[in-house]
């Protein structure tokens, strides 16, 4: 075995040039995933006609496909369709598909939070007078939060690894430097372990933010 | 008045040089940046063969030339969407691919090439009768040699790695491998090695480009470009450069 | 002050009420007795919508709502004109004492917040838990919940309080706490509406007791009169039962 560890070594900081344009990808998906998914997790409890059919098929879909193909779908083939959408940048595009995909996974674990959630919860909020929105808001979504943490926090450290796909359209993002530098130096192993190190801090320390979340969230349920 | 005159003819000429300047036509180049020694990434610089031409391209038809760099998977999609103008990533013309894009005239001459030790008395394919020929597993040239070779007088083998070494050794006599890889290997490693005659079952590599008014007005510009580069010996020099030869031509 | 008419529920064709008429007068206390699933939670329930009634009048000061037919705006205001204390408490789990009572006054009567807080400051100090604003429902004794219930009700400053089984859910020792609660809401002239087995307060604080079987009020009247002489065979047999043990 012959690890060339000088090589190793200078290629991490070169890599991490390119991890603040990783992480504006995960963060920003994480940001729209999220509110989409809070919509259609209300709209599906609520049963709202039509729309939570609507919102059915498109969890089916985005949940159905590879992310690979949506992304393509997205910034291939619909400018082909619609040919204004050429405009849409590689980044750009990469963070919609994120997003959409994504949302379809957290709108089902906060569904299924609400769901946990004692029906008792509902009815008290509603009999002080809450409208159902304003008690989903303030008393329904907070409790929710709770319980789907640590299942949306699954889904997040999956969208930070999946913005490697969007080398595919062309974003030199992490993955993509690595790729690139090991397709030159033949060094592969060097260059992969160091991709997979930067990775793996990030999560790590995500993990970390995610416990303390935890920990204040369980303030309440302490006795 | 001369004075006068001469000043106001040079600030048209300086006029008219920052409206080149400005009018430099930005032609997006798509490459995988993973594939080398053609289109690579080096300490964070993306450089190769590929590079080098276009750079020259771009210098001779005033060209802003950005490169892309995407997943191969993802090169044909940009062109298609029109992000980027052409796929400088070792393109074969294909009839398929024909039948959609325009393409430049070939850049890349490659093919199956018989590689032999240097001195030795094989000089072409015609020479491989009673001689122990390598190819490596998965490729098509056993196929293609086996089609030649109708009343099986050369003995092949199939090797899945460590064709080269063989070669060294005097275990085999030849091998066949595609032009443009052996070629970068030679160099690569300073390998004792040559190439014997030309390559067979020959393919050309070039530029694709969307079939619309854009595309075939950077085909003709490209193409004029690039038989200027052929001519004055820039583009064999560029070859030079990354491939023991000149893998542009026949 | 309120007045119930022909109120009918049915869950899934079995009818549960069967046209309940009642009218409750300001300030006065009813007791709801009966056997268990006879309906006297869906009474109250049908009271404030959080169950949906086949049909039905409601009328509160003189405005009639079609409950059969409550639009949004009629749901919501039935709502505010009452308050309702679960039998499991159902306290906000993620708000403290101090936030469960002024949740209401901040976000249904709009108040500012810091008066908002400062009113069910006083109302925790009147249910006697000034101590503990900054508890979450979880650190709290069942009493001490029900008691915070009673208070996030009592925020809504409502026409009609409606208690389903308020001490069904505790332990022994904390039902007196509750029931001394709310026998000073009575004293102090709270309309109320409590369905309870607990037939001690019924006796001593109810201007009226209501006997329910079958989703039918079979007999009403002071309690005196209901503990002492019945009317009703069905009456008196179910308080044979629950007064014997
Ligand atoms: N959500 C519901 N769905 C179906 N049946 C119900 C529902 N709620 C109550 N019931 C039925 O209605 C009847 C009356 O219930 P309830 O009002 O809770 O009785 P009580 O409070 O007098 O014990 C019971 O038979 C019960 O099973
Ligand atoms: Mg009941």
């Amino acid at each position: 075995m012959n690890f060339d560890l000088s090589y190793f070594i200078e290629l991490i900081p070169l890599l991490l040039r390119y991890l603040g344009i990783t992480m504006q990808m995960a963060l920003l998906g994480l940001v729209f995933a999220l509110l989409l998914a809070v919509v259609m997790a209300v709209v599906r409890v609520f049963r709202v006609p039509l729309l939570d059919w609507l919102v059915q098929l498109y969890i089916s879909f985005f949940r159905g496909t590879p992310l690979l193909v949506q992304l393509f779908l997205l910034y291939y083939g619909l400018p082909q369709m619609f040919p204004p959408l050429v405009g849409i940048d590689a980044f750009t595009a990469a963070v919609i598909g994120l997003s959409l995909h994504f949302s379809a996974y957290m709108a089902e674990s906060i569904r299924a939070a609400i769901i946990g959630i004692d029906r008792s919860q509902m009815e008290a909020a509603l009999s002080i007078g809450q409208s159902p929105l304003m008690a989903m808001r303030r008393i329904i979504l907070p409790q929710a939060a709770r319980i789907a943490l640590p299942s949306l926090m699954n889904q997040f450290v999956d969208m930070i690894k999946s913005t490697s796909l969007a080398f595919t359209l062309g974003v030199a993002e992490l993955m993509a430097r690595a790729q690139m530098e090991a397709s030159s130096s033949f060094k592969f192993f060097e260059s992969f372990l160091a991709v997979a190190l930067i990775y793996w801090v990030v999560v790590v320390l995500f993990t970390r933010l995610q416990l303390r979340l935890e920990t204040k969230l369980n303030r309440a349920y302490q006795r | 008045m001369l004075k006068m005159m001469r000043k106001a003819v040079l600030a048209l000429g300086i006029a008219l040089a920052a409206q080149g300047a400005l009018a430099a036509e930005v032609v997006k180049v798509g490459m995988s940046g993973q594939y080398f020694p053609f289109t690579f990434v080096k300490k964070d610089v993306l450089q190769g063969f590929e590079v080098d031409i276009w750079n020259e391209i771009g210098k001779r038809n005033d060209y802003q030339v950005e490169f892309v760099t995407s997943n191969f998977s993802g090169l044909f999609g940009l062109l298609e969407s029109g992000r980027i103008d052409t796929i400088s990533n070792q393109i074969t013309i294909t009839d398929e691919r024909k039948a959609k894009y325009l393409f430049s005239n070939p850049y890349v001459v490659d093919g199956a090439q018989v590689v032999t030790r240097k001195g030795s008395d094989i000089k072409g394919i015609e020479d491989l009768a009673g001689k122990t020929v390598a190819v490596n597993l998965g490729s098509n040239y056993e196929q293609l040699l086996r089609a030649y070779d109708k009343d099986n007088k050369i003995n092949i083998k199939t090797y899945d790695t460590g064709i080269e070494q063989e070669l060294m050794l005097g275990r085999i006599d030849a091998f066949v491998m595609d032009r443009v890889s052996s070629m970068a290997l030679i160099k690569e490693h300073n390998l004792p090695f040559v190439h014997a005659g030309a390559a067979f079952e020959t393919i050309e590599n070039a530029w694709p480009l969307l079939n619309n008014e854009k595309g075939k007005r950077l085909q003709t510009e490209i193409n004029k470009a690039l038989a200027a580069m052929k001519a004055d010996g820039a583009l064999k020099a560029i070859s030079e450069k990354w491939f023991d030869g000149d893998i542009t031509s026949h | 002050m309120i007045r119930i008419r022909n109120l009918v529920k049915t869950f899934n064709g079995t009818p549960v009420l069967n046209g309940i008429d009642l009218d409750i007068a300001e300030g006065e206390i009813i007791v709801v007795i009966g056997p268990s699933g006879t309906g006297k939670s869906t009474l109250l329930r049908c009271i404030n919508l959080l169950e949906q009634p086949d049909q039905g009048v409601i009328e509160i000061d003189g405005d009639a709502v079609d409950v059969g037919h409550a639009s949004k705006k009629d749901v919501l205001k039935l709502r505010r004109n009452t308050s309702f204390v679960f039998q499991n408490y159902a306290l906000f789990a993620n708000k403290t004492a101090l936030q469960n009572i002024a949740e209401g006054l901040i976000t249904v009567w709009n108040k500012p917040r810091r008066e908002a807080l400062a009113e069910a400051r006083s109302i925790l100090a009147d249910i006697g838990l000034a101590d503990k604003e900054n508890s979450y429902p979880a650190a709290l004794s069942g009493g001490q919940q029900q008691r915070v219930g009673i208070g996030r009700a009592m925020a809504s400053h409502s026409k009609v309080m409606l208690f389903d089984e308020p001490t069904s859910a505790l332990d022994p020792e904390w039902v007196d706490e509750v029931l001394q609660l709310m026998k000073r809401l009575a004293e102090r002239k709270q309309t109320m509406v409590v369905v309870t087995h607990e037939m001690s307060f019924a006796r001593d604080v109810a201007d009226r007791v209501l006997f329910m079987e079958g989703g039918r009020i079979v007999e009403q009247g002071p309690p005196q009169k209901i503990f002492a002489e019945p009317d009703d065979p069905r009456t008196q047999a179910f308080l044979r039962k629950v007064l014997r043990r």
